[in-house]
């Protein structure tokens, strides 16, 4: 089972497709939370993911605007995908019922 | 990010591996970070990547396995080395020994090649069983260096005879970094050859001796088991 920032990473990653790397998925996931992301969490997960599989990454060619730094890239691997899936379905099973959850019509059920 | 203090965040980040190196100051540039709060986040990150490394046993083995008891086994070693010395020569030159003192001069030769071969053997081993955590086996084999240089109280000898061991540990050390794993035929012979030259001081505490010399048959196994995997490999080709 994933850990509530490895999902958050894997589904930025997802999200972002080809241009998955270091600096966007940090970006998206302190847009989407409102929560600081560091540098430390971020390819520390990136590693532990990537030695369970889920994520595969490989360096880019250097670019220009990076200052000719190599970007690395990343990209959900499909067993990054069940485990993905896995952890949203557990965590709406266990959500039903509870206060806080907004049926699809906008209301609490 | 403003260019004065970019150069310190590229200093912090030359502690990490270089490919990521370069993706965390790419990074940086990128989102054009704080100063700051960059080398936070790169100091951050080397003490995380430390600490991952201490979760595995290799670290454990070469700073206390290996370097503490190492340098402390050693220094003794160099002492009683520097004290037969001492008395084999006393002031004068080696032409003018006498030839009941020439007698002695075997053993000392013997227990200077010992000393020189688990020197080397520890390092080795220290260079090769952790190289990430290099620094730590280093500071570990410095403190009871330190220490006893403090506390030295022979006053014939120099205290600097404690160190006698560091030029071959030294070298090990860098033989070690660079090469990982010494080849089954040089590893066996290294350590009969100081199993052989501790024969003469068996008398003395075995397991000092067997300190002194598990490092050298340390190499043997890891020799062993390097040709094990070699062997698996060229038959998987078959």
């Amino acid at each position: 089972m994933l850990g509530e920032f490895e999902y958050l990473l894997i589904t930025a990653a997802a999200g972002l497709g080809d241009k998955a790397y270091g600096a966007a998925i940090r970006e998206e996931i302190e847009v989407t939370t409102g929560r600081r992301c560091s540098i430390g969490a971020l390819y520390t997960t990136i590693d532990r993911l990537e030695t369970k599989g889920l994520l595969k990454t490989w360096m880019s060619d250097a670019t220009p605007q990076r200052g000719g730094r190599a970007k690395r890239m990343v990209r959900v691997t499909p067993k990054g995908v069940q485990a993905a899936k896995d952890f949203y379905d557990a965590v709406t099973r266990v959500s039903r019922g509870a206060s806080w959850v907004v049926n699809r019509t906008g209301r609490a059920l | 990010m403003t260019s004065t203090h970019w150069p310190l965040v590229e200093v912090a980040a030359r502690l990490l591996e270089r490919h990521e190196r370069e993706a965390v100051l790419g990074d940086l540039l990128e989102t054009g970070e704080g100063a700051w709060r960059g080398l936070l986040d790169v100091l951050g990150l080397v003490v995380r990547r430390q600490l991952s490394l201490w979760k595995n046993w290799r670290p454990w083995l070469a700073a206390l396995g290996l370097a503490l008891p190492g340098s402390l086994l050693l220094m003794g070693t160099s002492v009683c080395l520097s004290l037969t010395y001492q008395r084999l020569l006393g002031p004068r030159f080696l032409d003018l020994i006498p030839l009941t003192q020439q007698d002695e001069l075997l053993p000392w030769l013997s227990q200077l090649l010992l000393l020189i071969g688990c020197s080397w053997a520890s390092g080795f081993a220290v260079g090769s069983v952790s190289r990430r955590t290099l620094w730590v086996s280093i500071v570990s084999s410095c403190l009871p260096c330190l220490f006893c240089l403090a506390r030295f109280r022979v006053e014939s000898l120099s205290r600097f005879c404690l160190l006698l061991f560091l030029a071959p540990a030294i070298w090990g050390v860098s033989q070690g970094v660079r090469v990982i794993r010494i080849k089954l035929g040089p590893s066996i012979i290294l350590a009969v050859s100081v199993t052989v030259l501790m024969l003469p001081t068996w008398a003395s505490p075995r397991i000092y001796n067997l300190a002194l010399i598990w490092p050298a048959w340390y190499l043997v196994v890891t020799a062993l088991g390097d040709g094990r995997k070699v062997e698996r490999s060229c038959n998987g080709m078959r």
